[in-house]
């Protein structure tokens, strides 16, 4: 079962934290099919969180097709993710090697990268969930 | 439903208003962070809402009802969390068995024996946090619908701060109550809170969804000397900066016009301090709240 | 609600319990010791107003009647002020003090009703304690009643008699209660209290004897007024023509040789003297038959006093809860 963590502070809203990390877990294949994912009463048990938030996110990976509710048993994993091919991701992995040797021509040291990734990558996902 | 609402609530000591035009709602199922700095008139709003005070001017509705005759869905713990100091814990148990007919004593006890509080120790032999545990216990054990809590974890140690958060949290999710608790530590009500109320000199400024509100804003940063002409196109709470560079925290969503401008998201305490800094600016639900009827 | 009032009273209550049993306990063992002694020594008739009596009332009245009153005779001070300062001082003034009233006055239980089970409990205890009291007065001072004759109509007596001393505790219970919805203190509260009942006590006694027109007697012997009981207000000389003096005559006969004109014994011949010619005393006073009346006049004063009072800690705790 997954063991939910909370970074406090991260700016991330808690509900996506949680539906992040459960995207997460489904990639890695640590949750499959089948599996059930703690009640709210669980996780609040052990993270001191607001459980409408875990609602939130279980309805939100519920919309997503990820996860099902069946009423008086739980929450239940519906499918797994990871499925993008190995040829895209060789292929990703290509042009952003291909990318940071450009970016290091240019100049750019370890962190300017970093922090260019971590912009592009904000701007990208913000416009997503807005 | 909203488990509290108030309309233009008003409160005066001789001269000077605790508490003014206060127009707020906390909708039911909500877990609701009342946040301000000391003296914003946090405590004020919490004795009005559960009927402790007489409004000076405007009204609390709870559910619906006027705020004194609502004693039976509401539950109280003040700040220092008032108990009797002579009484063991049994004996606060059986205060609240005599005075409330919705009470649950066997919750009461279970609440107490899995946190380990003897239930022949008085009270006043309770360390901070057992305290704080046993008057929360009390507030549960009434089950309400509505529980205030004025300060819960302020003065308890890390430990004891998760233990309460972790019980209050637990008591949601068994009975989907709602709680109002104030605080002005914002970092500790990340998590815990979904509904942000910002009270700052006696007036109310924020009132929202926490997700909602932390979405529709973001912090931008870059150069200063562009900063004007950004402000002048956005909502700008609040802003800082020295130097060449400038940090914008603005009430908008959208990426920054200016490419030279990078947007991240803010945390819940980068928000509630840009706006107890600028006591003009507000993030208030549109459209007004409805008056009580 | 009552579980709750005697948990939180149940010190005062047992205290007051205990020092009512400790009366009890010391009035009993004094009127059966008075008894013993009245048994092996009186005389036939006596004790009683008669002259042959007058030597075991003395010793009666002085080993163990005088002792014991001593012990009670300052309850009607003491026992309204401790009533006040422990009963009624904290009663809402620790709630205010301690923080407790968010937790009291946010419980399903109104506040209406639990004012009123509060000051309805103590009040009825309260008042029961004073009317035991009483009563056990009462009691303990029948066996002397041939010693001092009837003596209730004494402000000392009066005060610890009959149903005045309910209403008296009431008063102070109300005047403590009000005081903490003042103060907010307990120990402010209970120095309040003790000065308004300080105040008080002399205001009541000093208006006891205008309760009704006194009765008017012209007497040459004025012991005959003392010994039927009663209370005295005054007394001035009538003169031979039947009009009341304001000040005492010059005595019309002259002193014997050798006698201090500022002795008593020229005091007791002057005033011979004065009824020997023909003047009078007019004793005007309050007689015994007039207790209850006295009784119900007081009691209205003080339960008044104490419903204003009362009400004023009811107001003020409605309107000042929090």
């Amino acid at each position: 079962m997954i063991e939910f963590r909370l970074d406090r502070g991260s700016g991330v809203a808690t509900y996506l934290q949680l539906v992040q990390q459960v995207r997460h877990a489904l990639r890695l294949g640590v949750l499959q099919p089948g599996d059930r994912l703690p009640t709210a009463k669980e996780v609040v048990a052990r993270l001191a969180i607001n459980p409408n938030t875990v609602l939130k996110a279980y309805r939100e990976l519920e919309r997503e097709g990820l996860v099902a509710g069946r009423p008086g048993l739980g929450t239940f994993v519906q499918r797994s993710l990871g499925q993008t091919s190995m040829d895209d991701r060789a292929r990703l992995r290509a042009e952003l090697v291909r990318w940071v040797r450009d970016g290091r021509q240019a100049g750019l040291t370890l962190e300017d990268l970093e922090a260019l990734i971590a912009s592009v990558l904000t701007d990208s996902f913000r416009q997503e969930i807005a | 439903m909203n488990a509290l609402e108030t309309t233009g609530l008003g409160m005066r000591h001789r001269r000077t208003w605790a508490l003014r035009d206060c127009s707020v709602a906390v909708p039911a199922g909500r877990v609701a962070a009342l946040v301000g700095p000391n003296g914003a008139g946090k405590t004020t709003l919490l004795r009005l809402a559960v009927g402790l005070l007489t409004p000076t001017t405007g009204q609390v509705r709870i559910f619906g009802r006027p705020a004194r005759e609502s004693g039976e869905r509401t539950a109280f713990v003040a700040q220092n969390k008032p108990l009797y100091t002579g009484f063991r814990v049994s004996e606060m148990l059986r205060f609240g068995r005599g005075l409330n007919p919705r009470w649950d004593d066997a919750a009461a006890r279970r609440r107490l024996t899995e946190l380990g509080i003897p239930l022949d120790r008085r009270i006043g032999r309770l360390s901070g946090g057992q305290r704080t545990q046993v008057a929360l216990t009390v507030a549960l054990a009434k089950r309400p619908d509505l529980l205030m809590l004025d300060e819960p974890l302020a003065d308890l140690d890390p430990l004891a701060r998760d233990d309460v958060a972790r019980g209050l949290m637990g008591a949601v999710a068994e009975t989907g109550l709602t709680v109002l608790l104030s605080s002005h530590v914002v970092s500790e009500l990340e998590g815990v809170c979904d509904w942000l109320v910002v009270v700052n000199g006696g007036r109310v400024q924020v009132s929202g969804d926490i997700d909602e509100l932390m979405a529709r804003h973001s912090l931008l940063t870059g150069p200063a000397e562009t900063a004007d002409a950004l402000a002048a196109r956005l909502p700008v709470v609040s802003r800082s900066g020295a130097g060449r560079q400038a940090t914008l925290l603005v009430r908008d969503d959208a990426p920054p016009p200016d490419p030279r401008w990078s947007a991240r998201p803010v945390t819940l305490e980068e928000m509630v301090l840009a706006y107890l800094r600028t006591p003009d600016a507000a993030a208030l639900p549109r459209p007004a709240l409805s008056p009580a009827h | 609600m009552f579980w709750l009032t005697w948990r939180q009273h149940r010190v005062q209550i047992l205290v007051t319990g205990g020092l009512l049993l400790a009366l009890g306990v010391l009035m009993l063992v004094s009127a059966l010791r008075a008894t013993a002694y009245l048994a092996e020594y009186a005389p036939p008739g006596c004790p009683g107003p008669a002259v042959s009596c007058s030597a075991v009332n003395q010793v009666v009245y002085t080993d163990h009647y005088r002792p014991v009153f001593l012990v009670f005779g300052l309850l009607p001070i003491f026992g309204a002020a401790l009533i006040g300062v422990f009963w009624g001082a904290p009663l809402l003034a620790a709630e205010f003090e301690r923080g407790t009233n968010a937790l009291a006055w946010t419980q399903a239980v109104p506040i209406r009703r639990w004012l009123t089970v509060k000051l309805g409990m103590l009040g009825a205890l309260v008042a029961g304690a004073a009317l035991a009291l009483s009563a056990m007065v009462g009691a303990w001072r029948n066996i002397f009643s041939g010693v001092t004759g009837d003596v209730t109509m004494e402000p000392g007596n009066f005060t610890i008699t009959g149903i005045v001393p309910a209403a008296w505790w009431l008063f102070a219970f109300a005047v403590g209660a009000a005081a903490g919805t003042v103060t907010r203190r307990t120990l402010a509260a209970m120095a309040v209290t003790v000065a308004v009942i300080c105040l008080a006590l002399p205001v009541v006694f000093s208006s006891r004897p205008s309760y009704a027109e006194p009765v008017r007697v012209v007497t040459a012997d004025r012991s005959s007024v003392a010994r039927g009981g009663g209370a005295l207000v005054r007394e001035s000389w009538v003169d031979p023509s039947g009009r009341e003096l304001t000040a005492p005559p010059p005595p019309p006969c002259p002193l014997p040789a050798g006698v201090d004109t500022r002795s008593d014994r020229a005091q007791l011949l002057g005033e011979e003297c004065l009824v020997g010619s023909g003047y009078r005393y007019a004793v005007y006073y309050h007689p015994v038959d007039r207790f209850w009346r006295f009784q119900l006049t007081e009691t209205a004063i003080l339960l008044t006093g104490a419903l204003a009072f009362g009400a004023l800690a009811v107001v003020r705790t409605l309107r000042h809860r929090g």
